[in-house]
């Protein structure tokens, strides 16, 4: 349920909305998500002018007007500066761009680099040289990797510690960020941990099967500690930081409130199911926590070879704990997040089963 | 019993000694109690294996010191993958003549935790926190006056710019009216509680080393020693606290006969360290900074190392080839550490015909892991500190000058690479009324009758502070508890 109020304890000066508004990778999960949000009676940011949206073809710029009709789709690659060019072409010098253009469970290893990493370059190389108002880069906690130990929390700063391919094609995106951040252009780094919601990808649905099942994998105890991020509270975020001035250069956790141990995240998300009306199997998947460490070591063997298997991927890193504090967030931003992981799971379960999904 | 005009110590050169209150070793635990029951009125001998060494006649932190102050010339290693170096004082004073002079109370989840899991009788923390008061004063705990030095300042300046807490921690020093950071003298044992312990009429020797105790059934009678000049000698004695530290005390506990958890949970604080250089001149020589960074406590800590030439080349030795060249900048460098709560143990094991027990410790996996991310975060300390070279302390480690090249620090770092240090070492005859102690809550040993330790080995695990107020704290308590349970002999 939404809090009543915003627990906001002070005010964070704003910019004026954007007379445009730019959305890469805008037919993934969270573009889609962005597009709905700032553009549709039904999202919570709705804006008036132009809302403008990098899609790679015409299928992909169908799913995006399926969520909104007030948006015009470009086709075009952030691997292809001169379709960035195109993208941004005839904005006004106040317009926000939010890159959430990304590749994370590839076909090859080198997609990583190309879209991440060149990609995130490109684009900020673009912004910069149109001269416009802001750029939101969305990273992620793979360029940190894992907390050393299940009572670490990260901080807002942190030394890199890439996670494989992806965390590494990630960190090298900041950084080209922050290369043109140095030269004059104002960018706002945003990392949401693992994230949950309306608008998900199979993969995900595949994650509620296992909790129904009782197969969720759980190494250990289960007392590693996640931090998982509601999709409206990623928007949330991402439009804060958009919003915020003077924090170019910076970059900023946004998850819920607080992390979830793997434990307590097998509980609530089938609790959720049951209390949406799903039978649901008790218990998990119990591994010892070397399954992890060998799945790890599978993972970074077969990305040695340019390959990426996602299950391996995942598996490796569910036996580390990822968890992060948001007060950066919280008192830079004023970032306020409204959902906990129990009712934005039966948000989630809600979407699926509109839209006819099997869990 | 008054003998202000006889010398505060002497050498060990009779053959026989009588006491009613043998006290082995002279540091932070042995000083302290010998101090509070001798003013009770108890008959007290310390004895003490290193020299008297008085302040100011060598230069703190050098290898002069090193020499003369440590055990083994400061080269004393626990056995394990990767071994582990440790540094132990061995002269009047112990510890407290050589290490950095930092305060840090108990902290009050490490007395509950203490309370609860090794069921440590009475322990009560406001009588803890009143004893530290008492402790605060004797010793003159107090910060910096005016300016901190430079290299303690980048630690203050890094952790802001990170939005990480850190914070000035006080000494037990003495600052001369108008004086600054570097003209304190330190309030160590030799300044304080042996010279309280010789006016209340105790007496004080060095250069004695005890080898045994002689056991029989459940009571201790004489102490067999070698005297300064290598002559055997005897003391003997109606009560005996052994303080020589969480190596000594249970080696020459199970030299002499007393095995039962001694010396099987040895507790350590592992650290590694870099060295950072800086745009401007930043070593102090002679004085390590007063500044920690408590953000990741009590898991990891960071602080300042002494830093004169010999030790930043100590800290560029790992990779040399690459990194030996800076040590020529040493004026524009400062050694720093991290620290971390570890979950190994350790084992203290006497060996017979061995002068030094045998130490092994081992890392956990997560140990190592909170040591590579310690390190990592330490880097980007010093890069915000306004550091431009970064020279990590492992072999085969990256120099870092971003905050990209800390990626290639995480992935190369590995323990066996590097020299892990420790200081803090504790826990060997851990107290409490748990059945893994080694002595009671008091510092008893369990099933003797006149047997005591009071020293960091009774220390139930490490404290994830600076330990010295904690080892002083709890010396004060069970000397109290002694004395109140105990006459002096008429």
């Amino acid at each position: 349920m939404r809090a009543a109020s915003s627990k906001r304890t002070h005010l964070v000066a704003d910019f004026s909305l954007p007379s445009a508004t730019v959305v890469t990778g805008a037919a993934g999960w969270l573009g889609r998500a962005l597009v709905q949000h700032l553009s549709t009676d039904s999202g919570s940011y709705r804006r008036d002018g132009v809302l403008r949206a990098l899609v790679l073809n015409e299928q992909e710029a169908q799913s995006v007007r399926d969520v909104s009709t007030n948006v015009e789709t470009v086709i075009g690659s952030v691997t292809d500066p001169r379709s960035l060019e195109r993208l941004l072409d005839g904005l006004p010098a106040d317009t926000d761009v939010i890159h959430t253009a990304g590749v994370i469970h590839p076909g090859k290893v080198s997609d990583f680099v190309d879209v991440n990493t060149t990609g995130a370059a490109n684009m900020a190389n673009a912004v910069h040289r149109a001269g416009l108002r802001r750029m939101v880069h969305v990273s992620s906690n793979s360029p940190f990797g894992t907390n050393p130990s299940e009572h670490d929390t990260f901080r807002a700063h942190e030394p890199y510690n890439p996670y494989l391919g992806y965390g590494k094609s990630k960190m090298h995106g900041e950084l080209a960020v922050l290369a043109q951040v140095e030269q004059g252009l104002d960018a706002v780094i945003v990392r949401p941990p693992w994230f949950y919601g309306p608008l998900q990808p199979p993969r995900q649905t595949t994650f509620f099967r296992m909790v129904r099942g009782g197969k969720f994998p759980k190494f250990g105890a289960g007392t590693q500690r996640r931090s998982m991020v509601f999709l409206d509270n990623l928007v949330q975020g991402i439009v804060r930081a958009e919003l915020t001035p003077n924090t170019s250069g910076r970059g900023y956790w946004i998850a819920d409130a607080r992390p979830y141990t793997v434990n307590e995240i097998i509980e609530t998300v089938g609790r959720a199911l049951k209390d949406e009306g799903y039978e649901v199997k008790p218990g998990a998947m119990k591994l010892p926590v070397i399954a992890g460490r060998i799945a790890e070591r599978a993972d970074r063997l077969i990305q040695g070879t340019g390959r990426y298997q996602q299950q391996l991927h995942v598996m490796g890193e569910m036996a580390h704990s990822i968890a992060c504090d948001i007060d950066a967030a919280r008192e830079e931003l004023g970032y306020d997040p409204q959902f906990e992981l129990y009712d934005g799971m039966r948000r989630s379960i809600q979407w699926c089963r509109a839209e006819g999904l099997e869990l | 019993m008054t003998v202000l005009n006889s010398p505060i110590h002497s050498p060990a050169t009779e053959s026989l000694y009588d006491t009613e209150i043998l006290i082995i070793g002279s540091g932070a635990g042995g000083a302290t109690t010998a101090a509070l029951l001798a003013e009770a009125g108890f008959d007290v001998l310390v004895v003490e294996e290193g020299a008297w060494v008085e302040q100011g006649t060598v230069v703190p932190f050098s290898l002069d010191q090193m020499n003369q102050q440590y055990r083994s010339a400061g080269v004393t290693v626990a056995l394990g993958l990767p071994s582990i170096a440790y540094t132990e004082g061995r002269c009047a004073g112990g510890g407290t003549e050589v290490n950095s002079g930092l305060y840090r109370r108990p902290p009050a989840d490490v007395l509950e935790r203490w309370r609860t899991q090794y069921h440590i009788r009475d322990l009560d923390p406001d009588e803890m926190y009143a004893i530290a008061h008492e402790l605060e004063t004797a010793l003159n705990v107090t910060k910096v006056p005016g300016k901190v030095s430079a290299p303690s300042m980048a630690l203050h300046r890094g952790a802001e710019a990170l939005s990480w807490e850190n914070s000035e921690s006080p000494r037990w020093m003495k600052y001369p009216a108008g004086g600054n950071a570097s003209s304190g003298q330190r309030q160590s044992m030799t300044r304080t509680y042996l010279p309280r312990a010789h006016r209340a009429g105790a007496r004080i020797i060095t250069q004695c080393r005890v080898r045994k105790l002689a056991i029989r059934g459940t009571s201790a009678s004489e102490a067999a020693v070698v005297l300064a000049n290598g002559q055997p000698g005897r003391i003997r004695f109606r009560h005996v606290f052994v303080c020589g530290g969480a190596i000594h005390t249970p080696a020459l506990l199970q030299r002499s006969g007393l095995h039962e958890h001694i010396g099987d949970t040895l507790a350590v604080h592992p650290t590694v360290k870099l060295a950072a250089h800086f745009r401007e001149a930043i070593n102090v020589p002679d004085d390590v900074p007063v500044h920690q960074v408590k953000e990741f406590a009590p898991e990891i800590s960071f602080g300042g190392s002494a830093s004169n030439p010999g030790l930043v080349a100590m800290a560029l030795a790992d990779n040399w080839a690459e990194f030996g060249h800076a040590v020529n900048d040493w004026q524009r460098i400062s050694v720093y550490y991290a620290a971390i709560t570890s979950q190994g143990k350790g084992r203290v094991k006497a060996i017979p015909g061995m002068r030094d027990p045998l130490v092994t410790y081992h890392l956990t996996g997560r140990d190592k892991q909170l040591l590579r991310s310690g390190l990592s975060r330490l880097t980007l300390l010093m890069l915000a500190a306004g550091a431009d070279e970064v020279y990590p302390s492992y072999r085969g480690a990256p120099l870092v000058r971003t905050p990209g090249d800390i990626a290639n620090l995480q992935h190369s770092f590995a323990t066996t690479k590097a020299t892990v240090m420790t200081v803090h070492l504790c826990s060997t005859v851990p107290i409490g009324e748990h059945p893994r102690c080694a002595a009671n809550s008091f510092g008893q040993i369990r099933g003797m009758k006149n047997v005591w330790v009071n020293d960091a080995s009774m220390l139930p695990d490490a404290p994830g502070v600076n330990p010295q107020g904690s080892v002083q704290a709890f010396a004060v308590r069970n000397a109290r508890r002694f004395i109140e349970t105990n006459s002096p002999r008429g």
